[in-house]
C-alpha cells in the first residue's frame, strides 16, 4: 500500500499481534489505527494474520478438548 | 457524449456503436453494470416465479398443482437462480458502475475481460432455464447438489454442474478485476483508507470469491466424473465418501454467504451516513470488522452439517467458531446504529431500506446464532426454520441493500430523480410482505415442517396459508420496483449533480448522468478530519 511504503518505521512483533488482535475482534481506536499505518507493512499484517488464525483455531481446539476430556 | 474535452485529444468520433452491438461489444463500465443489473433483475424475476409456485403448492396441505418431482426442480433451480443469478450479478452490477466513479478510476483495468464476464452469464442462465426441457427435468437435489441424489439424476443435472462452471469462471473473472482496479487504479490521494466502505467490502468480497468458486469447480467436476467417467470420488458402493462433498461444498458455500452480504454491508454502510446526515461512524472499525468476519467465514463450514455426523470436538469448534462471528457483525450493526444516533435523518426510500435491512438482517443474524447452537441445529436441521433465517439475511439482508443502493444510486445513473412517493410505497409493501411471508415460517419450523416437501401435515397449514399470501403480496409489490425504475429511466424531475446533500464520495462531482467516460484524467482528491472529501474535478463537467 503506498501509504505505508513511504518511511516505514520497524514495527515489533508486540504491536503486529495487537493489530491483528483488534482486526479479529472488528475494532479499532482512531490514534492506535492511525499508529498501524505508520509502522505496518503489508507483509507484516499478512503474516500476522496467518499466524493469528492459526493461532485463534488452535486455542478453539484446546477448548473443545478441553471441554469433552 | 459528453465525454471531456481535451485539447489534441478528439473524442467525437469514438462514442459507443449503437443498437444491439453497443451491448454485445461494450467495454464500458457502466454499460457493463447496466447489464448485470438488468440481467440479476430478470433472474429475480424468474426465481421469483419459481417461488410464487412452490407457494402456490403449500398454500393449502395436499398436492394441487405441480408434480412433487417438478416441485423438487423448482427449489433447487429457485436457489441455484437466486444465488448464482440474482443476488451476486447484482452486486457486481454495483461493483462495475460505482467502483470506478468512487476511487477516481475511468474504467475498470481489464474492460474486454469485463465484457466476457458479464457475456458467459446467459448462457449459463439459459442452460439452467432450459434444464427444465430435458428428459428428466432439471437438478432436483436442492442447490446445494448433494450426493447421492446429485450423481443419480438425468442430463438436467449435467447442465447445472455446467451452467456452475460457467458462472463460476465469470466470477472468477469478475474478482480479478475488481481486485486490479482496486488496487491499481486509485486517484491520487485516494489512500487505502480513505476508500469509500462499498469499495472496501468489494476488495474482500472479490478475495473471498477467488478463494471459494475453484473449490465449487472443483466439487461439481468431481460430481460430473462420478456421472459420467466412473470416478468413484462420492459413491460409497466404489469407495467414496458422499460427506466429502458436503464439506467441500461448504467450505465454498460458506464464505458464499458472506460473499452475498458484504457488499451489502458496503451499500448499507454508504447510505446510513448520507441520510443521518454524519460521517460513518468507526470508519477503520468497519473494515477491521470486514476483515474479521472473511477470515472467520473460512473456519465455520461444518456447522451446515451437524447432522451428519461428526466427532463431538469438531462439533464443538464449529459451533464456538460460528457463535464468534456474531462479535464482528455487531461491531457492524453497532456502528450503523451509532452513526443514526443523533444524526439529521431524512427517510427517503434508500435510508427505509437501510434501516429495515438493519432490523431485519439482525433477526436474520440471531436466528442463525440460535442454528449454530449443535442441540438446537440437531432439531431444526432441514426444517422451515432454516428457511425463514437464510431469507432474513438474503432478502431482507442482501436484496433489500439492492434495492437501497438502487434508489441511492439511480438518480445518478439516471440523471432523473425517481418517483419517492411510489419507492416508499414499495419499501413498506415489501417490508410487510416480507415478514407475512418468512416470519411465520419461524414457527412452522419449530413445530417441525420439513423444507423442499410439497406436502406437508394437517397442523402446518394456516401458516403456510399466510405464508403464501406474503408470498404474493411480495412478489407483486416487485412489479412496482420495475414501474418505478422504468418511469426513472423514462423521464421525471432532473437530478442535481450531488442528488442527495451530504453524499460526500467521488461519484456525486460527477454530472447526473455521468459522461460516457468518466475520470479519463484522475481527479485529485483530499481529506479532512472528517473524511468528507475536497475535490478538484477538473474535467467532469
Amino acid at each position: 500500500m503506498k501509504e505505508k511504503a513511504e518511511k516505514p518505521v520497524k514495527a515489533t512483533p508486540i504491536q503486529i499481534a495487537t493489530a491483528v488482535f483488534w482486526a479479529f475482534f472488528g475494532v479499532r481506536k482512531k490514534s492506535d489505527h492511525a499508529a498501524d499505518v505508520e509502522s505496518l507493512t503489508l507483509g507484516q499484517v499478512v503474516i500476522g494474520g496467518v499466524i493469528g488464525a492459526a493461532l485463534f483455531v488452535g486455542s478453539l481446539l484446546l477448548l473443545v478438548n478441553f471441554m469433552t476430556s | 457524449m459528453a465525454a471531456i474535452h481535451h485539447p489534441g485529444h478528439e473524442h467525437e468520433h469514438h462514442g459507443p456503436p449503437s443498437g444491439i452491438m453497443r451491448w454485445l461489444t461494450t467495454t464500458n463500465h457502466k454499460d457493463i453494470g447496466t447489464l448485470y443489473l438488468w440481467f440479476s433483475f430478470i433472474m429475480f424475476l424468474t426465481g421469483g416465479v419459481m417461488a410464487l409456485t412452490i407457494r402456490s403448492e403449500l398454500f393449502q396441505p395436499g398436492l394441487q398443482i405441480v408434480e412433487p418431482e417438478f416441485f423438487n426442480q423448482l427449489t433447487t433451480l429457485h436457489g441455484l437462480i437466486m444465488v448464482f443469478g440474482g443476488i451476486m450479478p447484482a452486486f457486481v452490477g454495483f461493483a462495475n458502475w460505482q467502483i470506478p466513479m468512487m476511487i477516481g478510476a475511468p474504467d475498470m483495468a481489464f474492460a474486454r475481460m469485463n465484457n466476457w464476464s458479464f457475456w458467459l452469464l446467459p448462457p449459463a442462465a439459459l442452460l439452467l432455464i432450459t434444464s427444465f426441457l430435458v428428459p428428466g427435468g432439471a437438478a432436483a437435489a436442492g442447490w446445494t447438489l448433494y450426493p447421492p441424489l446429485s450423481t443419480q439424476m438425468g442430463m438436467g443435472m449435467d447442465m447445472t454442474i455446467f451452467a456452475v462452471h460457467i458462472l463460476g469462471a465469470s466470477s472468477i473473472m469478475g474478482s480479478i478485476n475488481i481486485v486490479t482496479t482496486i488496487l491499481n487504479m486509485r486517484a491520487p490521494g485516494m489512500t487505502m483508507m480513505k476508500m469509500p466502505l462499498f469499495v472496501w467490502t468489494w476488495l474482500i468480497t472479490a478475495y473471498l470469491l477467488l478463494a471459494v468458486m475453484p473449490v465449487l469447480a472443483g466439487a461439481v467436476t468431481m460430481l460430473l466424473t462420478d456421472r459420467q467417467f466412473g470416478t468413484n470420488f462420492f459413491n460409497a458402493a466404489g469407495g467414496g465418501d458422499p460427506v466429502m462433498f458436503q464439506h467441500i461444498f461448504w467450505f465454498f458455500g460458506h464464505p458464499e454467504v458472506y460473499i452475498m452480504i458484504l457488499p451489502a454491508f458496503g451499500i448499507v454502510s454508504q447510505v446510513i451516513p448520507t441520510f443521518a446526515r454524519k460521517p460513518l461512524f468507526g470508519y477503520s472499525s468497519m473494515v477491521y470488522a470486514t476483515a474479521s468476519i472473511a477470515i472467520l467465514s473460512f473456519i465455520v463450514w461444518a456447522h451446515h452439517m451437524f447432522t451428519v455426523g461428526m466427532p463431538v470436538t469438531a462439533q464443538l469448534f464449529f459451533m464456538y467458531a460460528t457463535m464468534l462471528i456474531a462479535v464482528p457483525t455487531a461491531v457492524k450493526v453497532f456502528n450503523w446504529t451509532a452513526t443514526m444516533w443523533r444524526g439529521s435523518m431524512t427517510f427517503e426510500a434508500p435510508m427505509l431500506f437501510a434501516i429495515g435491512f438493519i432490523f431485519l438482517f439482525t433477526i436474520g443474524g440471531f436466528s442463525g446464532i440460535v442454528l449454530a447452537v449443535v442441540p438446537v441445529d440437531i432439531v431444526l436441521q432441514d426444517t422451515y426454520y432454516v428457511v425463514a433465517h437464510f431469507h432474513y439475511v438474503l432478502v431482507s439482508g442482501s436484496l433489500f441493500a439492492i434495492f437501497a443502493g438502487t434508489y441511492y444510486w439511480l438518480p445518478k445513473w439516471t440523471g432523473n430523480m425517481y418517483d419517492e412517493t411510489l419507492a416508499k410505497t414499495h419499501f413498506w409493501l415489501s417490508m410487510i410482505f416480507f415478514n407475512v411471508t418468512f416470519f411465520v415460517q419461524h414457527f412452522l419450523g419449530l413445530a417441525g415442517m420439513p423444507r423442499r416437501v410439497p406436502d406437508y401435515a394437517l397442523q402446518f397449514a394456516d401458516f403456510n396459508m399466510i405464508s403464501s399470501i406474503g408470498a404474493f403480496g411480495f412478489g407483486f409489490s416487485q412489479l412496482l420496483f420495475l414501474y418505478v425504475i422504468l418511469k426513472c429511466i423514462r423521464g421525471g424531475a432532473k437530478a442535481t449533480d450531488q442528488v442527495w446533500d451530504s453524499a460526500d464520495t467521488l461519484e456525486w462531482t460527477l454530472p447526473s448522468p455521468p459522461p460516457y467516460h468518466s475520470f479519463e484524467t484522475p481527479p485529485q482528491v483530499s481529506f479532512d478530519e472528517y473524511h468528507v472529501k475536497n475535490v478538484q474535478n477538473v474535467h467532469s463537467k
